[in-house]
């Protein structure tokens, strides 16, 4: 079952035993904190890492496939919305500039510690104050140390930049960071201390805001042209300035691997070719790189593909080290291995969900999904170990609520471990007739007892209502749709008549995502896909009343104030609290996480955490080594 | 011929236009405000708001269309939010190498479609003819992209004599300086062209061997070469010169299924990208492209056809 506790191991809990094994195997990576022991089948895995194995050797050629289509084209880590993407962040811009805390730790959703180019943070003046201190070690590619300095550097330009367009920074929402950050100072080389408009919650603020912040070479890039004078960014029209030399520079892709800007960086990588066309490039290591851990490797080449096939058959003839197994091809997977690859797939953290229109007011929608107990009941129709097994062909991990079981993770609710609604029919329908519902299966249900009583329908529920509604899904990947027709079909047992519609993605975000009145009655559900989280996975845009991206219109006064506690109160435990009341809600209907699953070259080896931390779009190529 | 040359070139010029406006108002209808798609599912309602603005989305549609005009007029295709380069550089990028692949692959397919339909038509109803038909029957109604995979299995997977990818090389000369990697991508192309192109010479050929003047020439005494030479190959070229014509928009747009599965980053590619990610800028100039390069084809077509038979620009 896929509810099996999860076995993955802490990377801090194994360093002790990670050097002892690396005696016994040979491998070189003990030094700086990594597992090297197997990660074994846990119910959400699909399939096996193996222990890093055998002699490092120096040197050689890793090629990784880029994802089809969505190839890294932005450098400057302050990253419009337009380019955000994992693919940008994370496989990229990180390999040469370190955010100020790293992760996640293998597949597990928190702050690497290894990794961070900072300590984990203090926080006094009843949480306004925030004091980072940075481990001191770091250095630029130019010799220089990564400082405090660079961090408010970065800050300022942010700032300067959301205040010319709010679409300047992807993760940019008004009132958050930077305009929480009231002000920022270096306090020495080694502590930046910040002081915030308001109170945030710790956790919240470590890892959902500090997240965000990337250092950069603040002496060499405060300019605003090549050659120009030296800028103090504190004068933010200076910062504006240097913001908009910067990304017109990271706007000219063919010079991205000659343009002395993007060389001086923090990363264990250097830019070497930049293929704008195709976002294909090369990478070295970088031979100032002061982190724990340099490349075994002597080039890093980022391939780029058109199509997932076309990615497959390069993985299929050998000509790739690393890449993503697409799940049409996963009957194929025996043969990959056959061939010379390991394979391991693990759900990205996150959540998959149906969402209802709470303001549909087409046939009542409104009133009838706001009945806790039909929610309850459409939940109890969704058979998750039947569609793991089936539509994902047990590529995906069983998921209750928006704060899953896989990835391990510290915010985890108890209720949310089990299914607290499991797939069963009878039950879906006694809650209907329980509740006033002629139910009629394969036909529709009506209301027969309207009022508001434990035994009725609900208010705004007249009598004859039928429980019939709409459902729009995206047609891509096809998974959505499946599931869809499974929920479907269950439901027309009970005499629920869900007429379905899909859409492309785009249509679906474009005209059913508005927050305001105009979304009212267009749609009665949607799935669209779902959401990946933040290391700290509160819902505040998603199921707050106020929420930039409810668009179902979900309002509990309860859900919002545990939502608000999650970010602005004290409690460390607050999200989890959050998680489980939502879990028990039902503000969607909570679908399995599928699995990302890659495969990777037996001839490379490296700690089991440098690639199970593939499947969350994390890439740490300087860990990898080819055996001899 | 003048006349007639100018005639043509004021229509197309006024079916451009019409394009435009009718790209762009499509496009729009889809979806007035695209902040949202590029931005993505994380972002405000702020950004969304703001991108929209500072890139004219929320002005009325009419002052849209002029100011796009206005840029296209002064050499300006647009900027891609999504890939973070100009659409003119973009399309400078990618349509080298999608002309390149589009090319040879139908001047292979006239080369050999021409003579095999010929053949077909003197030698109709042989084994020959019967088995070239079954084959360009086969091949026409194999889809590509099932072609292709077929192929790269064969050649690629099993026997491993070519690669499975096209030359990933940016430049036309790069491209061809890997002449392995495009053998199957053009042999796709080709397959599937000579098909369709050799059925209407087939049965172009067919009906001018019965027309009078071929029975003249022969009564001439001319030999069935100098018959085959002089008289039924540019009669029977027509309907050819009018496809060829039309695989014009093809050439420099790109092919879409084949750039996907081998591999090949082109205009087509860019287009299916574009369309998933609602880049707008791109969308716009890729269908205006389409729109001349096919205008442009039917006026190349009906000028040579004018050119091959006189009969065509005095009606």
């Amino acid at each position: 079952m896929r509810e099996a506790p999860l076995h993955l191991k802490a990377a801090a809990a194994v360093v002790a035993l990670a050097a002892a094994l690396s005696a016994c195997t040979g491998a070189s990576t003990a030094k700086v904190g990594r597992a090297s022991t197997a990660l074994g089948a846990d119910g959400a895995s699909f399939g096996t890492l193996p222990a890093a194995k055998g002699t490092p050797m120096e040197g050689g050629v890793v090629r990784v496939a880029e994802s089809p289509g969505a190839g890294p084209n932005y450098i400057f880590p302050i990253t419009p919305g337009a380019n955000g993407s994992v693919y940008n962040a994370y496989q990229f811009q990180n390999q040469l500039f370190r955010p100020l805390y790293n992760g996640p730790v293998g597949t597990e959703p928190k702050i690497d510690t290894v990794e961070s180019l900072a300590d984990e943070p203090t926080f006094a003046d009843g949480n306004k104050t925030v004091v980072v201190k940075f481990k001191g070690k770091h250095t630029w590619a130019d010799g220089k140390k990564v400082t405090a300095a660079d961090a408010v550097f970065f800050i300022d330009l942010l700032k300067a930049a959301v205040k010319k367009n709010a679409s300047n920074f992807g993760n940019y929402t008004p009132g958050y960071f930077p305009d929480s950050v009231a002000k920022a100072v270096a306090t020495n080389d080694t502590t930046l201390t910040l002081t915030l408009t308001k109170p945030f919650n710790p956790k919240f603020f470590y890892l959902n805001q500090l997240t965000l912040i990337t250092p950069l070479p603040s002496s060499t890039w405060n300019r605003a042209a090549v050659g120009g004078p030296a800028l103090d960014a504190s004068v933010p029209a200076n910062a504006g300035k240097i913001y908009d030399f910067l990304a017109k520079e990271a706007g000219k892709l063919s010079t991205y691997a000659t343009n002395p800007l993007w060389q001086d960086v923090n990363g264990p990588f250097l830019l070497t070719a930049f293929n704008p066309n195709t976002s294909a490039l090369t990478m070295k290591p970088n031979p100032k790189y002061t982190g724990p851990q340099k490349a075994h490797i002597s080039e890093l080449q980022q391939v780029a593909f058109t199509s997932e096939s076309a990615q497959f058959n390069q993985l299929r003839s050998g000509s790739l080290e690393v890449g993503a197994v697409p799940f049409s091809s996963l009957a194929q997977v025996p043969l990959l291995k056959r061939s010379g690859y390991n394979v391991y797939g693990y759900p990205g953290f996150g959540f998959a969900y149906i969402l209802f229109n709470f303001k549909d007011k087409t046939g009542h929608f409104d009133a009838i999904i706001k009945q806790l107990y039909v929610r309850q009941a459409l939940a109890h129709l969704q058979d998750q170990p039947a569609l793991i097994k089936g539509v994902f062909r047990q590529a995906a991990a069983a998921s209750y609520g928006p704060v899953p079981v896989a990835p391990k993770n510290e915010f985890t609710p108890a209720n949310a471990t089990t299914n607290p609604y499991p797939f069963d029919i009878a039950v879906a329908k006694k809650l209907l007739t329980d509740h006033g519902w002629d139910v009629v299966p394969g036909g529709t249900s009506t209301c027969k007892a309207a009022g508001s009583g434990a035994n009725q329908c609900g208010d705004g529920i007249p009598a004859g209502t039928p429980l019939s509604w709409n459902l729009y899904y995206g047609n891509q990947p096809a998974v959505i749709g499946q599931q869809v027709t499974a929920l479907v079909s269950a439901a027309k047992q009970i005499g629920i008549t869900i007429s379905t519609s899909s859409k492309t993605f785009n249509y679906l975000i474009q005209n059913f995502s508005d927050v305001g009145a105009a979304n009212t009655s267009k749609w009665a559900m949607q799935d669209f896909g779902g959401f990946s989280v933040s290391n700290y996975p509160t819902t505040n845009q998603i199921f707050n009343t106020t929420g930039s991206f409810n668009i179902g219109g979900y309002s509990d006064p309860q859900a919002d104030k545990l939502i608000d506690a999650s970010v602005f109160g004290q409690d460390p435990a607050s999200v989890s609290k959050e998680a489980s009341y939502l879990t028990e809600q039902l503000p969607a209907i909570f679908q399995p996480n599928a699995d990302n699953v890659l495969a990777f070259s037996t001839k490379l080896s490296g700690p089991p955490e440098s690639f199970s931390t593939l499947t969350q779009y994390r890439l740490s190529p300087e860990y990898w080594y080819f055996t001899k | 011929m003048g006349a007639y040359l100018m005639r043509r070139i004021g229509v197309s010029l006024v079916v451009v236009v019409g394009i435009s406006m009718l790209i762009f108002v499509l496009l729009h209808t889809i979806s007035a405000s695209p902040g949202r798609a590029v931005l993505g599912v994380h972002a405000s309602p702020a950004s969304v708001a703001a991108f929209n603005h500072d890139h004219g989305y929320d002005r009325i549609l009419p002052l849209q269309y002029v100011s796009y005009v206005n840029s296209l007029l002064h050499g300006d295709l647009g900027y891609s939010y999504k890939l973070n380069q100009s659409v003119g550089a973009l399309l400078q990028e990618n349509v080298g190498r999608s002309a390149l692949l589009t090319a040879v692959a139908l001047v292979l397919a006239v080369v050999i479609a021409i003579p095999l339909g010929i053949l077909q038509a003197l030698r109709r109803n042989t084994v020959a003819d019967n088995v070239a038909t079954a084959t360009a029957f086969t091949l026409y109604s194999i889809p590509t992209f099932f072609l292709a995979l077929v192929l790269i299995a064969v050649f690629s997977l099993n026997l491993a004599w070519l690669p499975a990818q096209a030359s990933q090389s940016s430049s036309v000369l790069g491209v061809l300086a890997d002449p392995a990697s495009m053998v199957l991508p053009v042999a796709t192309l080709t397959a599937v062209s000579v098909a369709a192109f050799s059925r209407y010479m087939r049965s172009s050929s067919l009906d001018n061997l019965a027309q009078d003047y071929i029975k003249v020439a022969r009564a001439k005494g001319l030999s069935e070469r100098q018959v085959v030479s002089r008289h039924l190959v540019r009669n029977s070229c027509l309907p050819i010169i009018t496809l060829v014509g039309l695989s014009l928009p093809a050439l420099l747009a790109g092919n879409l299924i084949v750039e996907t599965v081998f591999n090949f980053p082109g205009l087509g590619l860019l287009f299916f990208n574009s369309l998933q990610k609602e880049d707008y800028p791109v969308l716009l100039a890729y269908s205006l492209l389409v729109g001349v390069l096919t205008v442009f084809g039917n006026l190349v077509a009906d000028v040579a056809l004018a050119v091959a038979d006189p009969r065509i620009r005095l009606a």
